[in-house]
């Protein structure tokens, strides 16, 4: 599993005419009025344009005004990031603009309850959450050989083990079963952030508590995924001179109007392949070869690439977005993802395709497998160890991410619905890890034209085969999708 | 740790360098990893060597990468486990 970094600048030294171009963050005159009261305004109105139409006008707003009152006022950013990541939490639960709440309104219904006060539920359990989770990392200070201190993920995932298996089994009803997965809705987001404060805390120079409690879930990605990891990693990556911060500012901007350039050519794609040639969504064509009326097999082809060329887009536009905000607030992050078109291994297109998700994988399930498992059998050992990652841990996560259905649908068949994602994700840990293990071996591809084109095609018909099988969707069954690909493989009628 | 040691860990990031087609020259408290100069599985790679040369156990420690940034953090690291043990 690739632990190094995509570059801050995510490019090559510019050496084109356009790349100088755009190379604003280069030029000296650029770099002084990034540093002047104008050209701070400059940016944070021009940070507010690009995350507005995305975030809603509240959080929009509230995320670059946050971002930029860190700069210009140093000695408050640890009260800045932390009132505006909790304010920005109950703003995006009381507006809806994440799924809490209609999560919960689902629960409502289904107990019969009267659904209106949702919101006031969800507000509520996460004022709850955010006493418990101050408790629980003071907890881990005092006590940092307790459980929960070192082995926080495990402890975390029983947690929310036990309360799903307390409102999914039948065991509860009315409104404590409304509680309970209110309190799993709420929590689950933090589920993977908390370990990162965690090992922060434990740490030989661990970060302050109220700083901990300020980037759970922090203002400037709303999502169940860390963008910048926990406080040690801000840290590390906070600007250090004034030339240094108004350089991470102008990049902050050029990755801003990046994300939506990468957004209208999303829309672009959707209006030319969806709309204007009618290629179909790949449910659709799946639905179609099960009624025995299956699209030509170049459509249906189409619809996977459309698909996946979809995702890919969605995760850079929302990746470079949240480290946009990041980065106007101070950060040197790296790029969420970089330039994925140009891996040459399928371990080099993890990294360069969701870097953020590849590090919350590193950190939480590779590296604890590779410092405790198979350490005499050092192949073994990376492949298990990446197995685990790309696995183990993609899944994981992607089932908390959709915990939603486990309530709705249940907890039995909620699991057997995720078995094409389960088979997707052993796909792909294989895969990785084999890539891995090769290029440990040190068979790494060589650079000639022939041979980038030779891995351009591996790597991307490797993903492209294997979205169909993890492309979030419930609405198939692993085998149908087993029998859709071999038919488009012509390996079945 | 002693200069022998000293000298096989160094020829170690050599080595490792070398594979990366890296030659160039550096210092006893440059940083190796989050520079950027060695990737991911030279850090795998010097896990391994160190648990094997110095028997140094990541899983009772923990794991971080400033602990084996540099030759100065890797020596620091050493002696205090020797120390410990």
């Amino acid at each position: 599993m690739n632990v190094s970094s995509p570059p801050l600048a995510g490019g090559r030294a510019a050496g084109k005419g356009w790349r100088q171009a755009l190379a604003i963050d280069e030029r000296d005159a650029w770099i002084a009025h990034a540093q002047t009261g104008a050209g701070r305004m400059l940016l944070l109105l021009a940070a507010m344009a690009a995350v507005v139409p995305h975030f809603g006008v509240w959080t929009g707003v509230l995320a670059a005004a946050a971002a930029m009152g860190a700069v210009v006022w140093p000695a408050r950013r640890t009260a800045i990031l932390f009132a505006a990541t909790w304010l920005s939490a109950g703003l995006n639960t009381a507006l809806g603009e994440v799924d809490t709440v209609a999560n919960i309104r689902l629960v409502f219904v289904q107990e019969s309850v009267d659904p209106s006060l949702a919101p006031l539920l969800a507000l509520a359990s996460l004022s709850v959450l955010f006493i418990a989770s101050f408790a629980a990392l003071r907890y881990v200070r005092h006590a940092p050989q307790s459980l929960l201190a070192r082995r926080p993920l495990l402890v975390l995932l029983a947690f929310e083990a036990l309360l799903c298996v307390a409102g999914g089994a039948g065991l509860l009803h009315g409104w404590p079963r409304v509680l309970v997965w209110s309190a799993v809705f709420v929590f689950t987001p933090y589920l993977w952030f908390l370990p990162f404060a965690i090992a922060d805390l434990r740490s030989r120079t661990p970060s302050p508590l109220p700083l901990q409690v300020a980037v759970l879930r922090p203002y400037w990605s709303p999502a169940y995924l860390p963008f910048g990891k926990g406080a040690a990693f801000l840290r590390k990556h906070l600007s250090k001179t004034p030339r240094e911060l108004a350089v991470t500012q102008l990049k902050a901007i050029k990755l801003l109007v990046w994300a939506n350039l990468l957004w209208a050519l999303l829309a672009l794609l959707r209006w030319l392949f969806d709309k204007r040639m009618a290629v179909p969504e790949v449910d659709r064509a799946i639905d179609a070869f099960l009624a025995g009326q299956p699209y030509p097999r170049a459509l249906a082809w189409a619809a996977i690439v459309l698909a996946a060329a979809r995702y890919a887009l969605q995760v850079a536009v929302w990746a470079h977005l949240f480290i946009g905000i990041a980065r106007l607030a101070g950060y040197r992050l790296p790029r969420g993802s970089w330039r994925p078109l140009e891996a040459r291994t399928l371990m080099d297109y993890f990294n360069r395709f969701h870097y953020y998700f590849k590090e919350l994988l590193v950190d939480l399930f590779f590296m604890p497998t590779f410092f405790r498992v198979f350490k005499n059998h050092p192949r073994l050992r990376m492949f298990f160890a990446t197995f685990m990652a790309a696995g183990v841990g993609n899944a994981l996560w992607h089932f908390t991410r959709n915990i939603d259905v486990v309530a709705s649908t249940g907890l039995a068949s909620a699991s057997t619905s995720y078995t094409s994602y389960l088979f997707y994700a052993a796909l792909l840990a294989v895969g990785v890890g084999l890539s891995q293990v090769r290029a440990n071996m040190g068979l790494r591809p060589a650079t000639t034209p022939l041979a980038r084109a030779a891995s351009f095609v591996f790597v991307w018909s490797f993903v492209i085969g294997i979205h169909v099988f993890g492309d979030g969707s419930r609405s198939h069954t692993l085998t149908e999708r087993l029998q859709f690909m071999a038919a488009l493989l012509g390996a079945s009628p | 740790m002693n200069l022998s040691a000293k000298q096989q860990l160094k020829n170690f990031i050599d080595k490792a360098l070398a594979s990366q087609a890296d030659r160039g020259a550096y210092t006893d408290d440059e940083a190796l990893f989050s520079s950027g100069r060695l990737d991911s599985f030279s850090m795998m790679n010097l896990v391994m060597y160190l648990e094997q040369t110095f028997a140094i156990d990541f899983s009772s420690t923990g794991f971080d990468i400033d602990l084996v940034d540099s030759i100065d953090a890797i020596e620091s690291l050493v002696d205090i486990q020797a120390l410990a043990r």
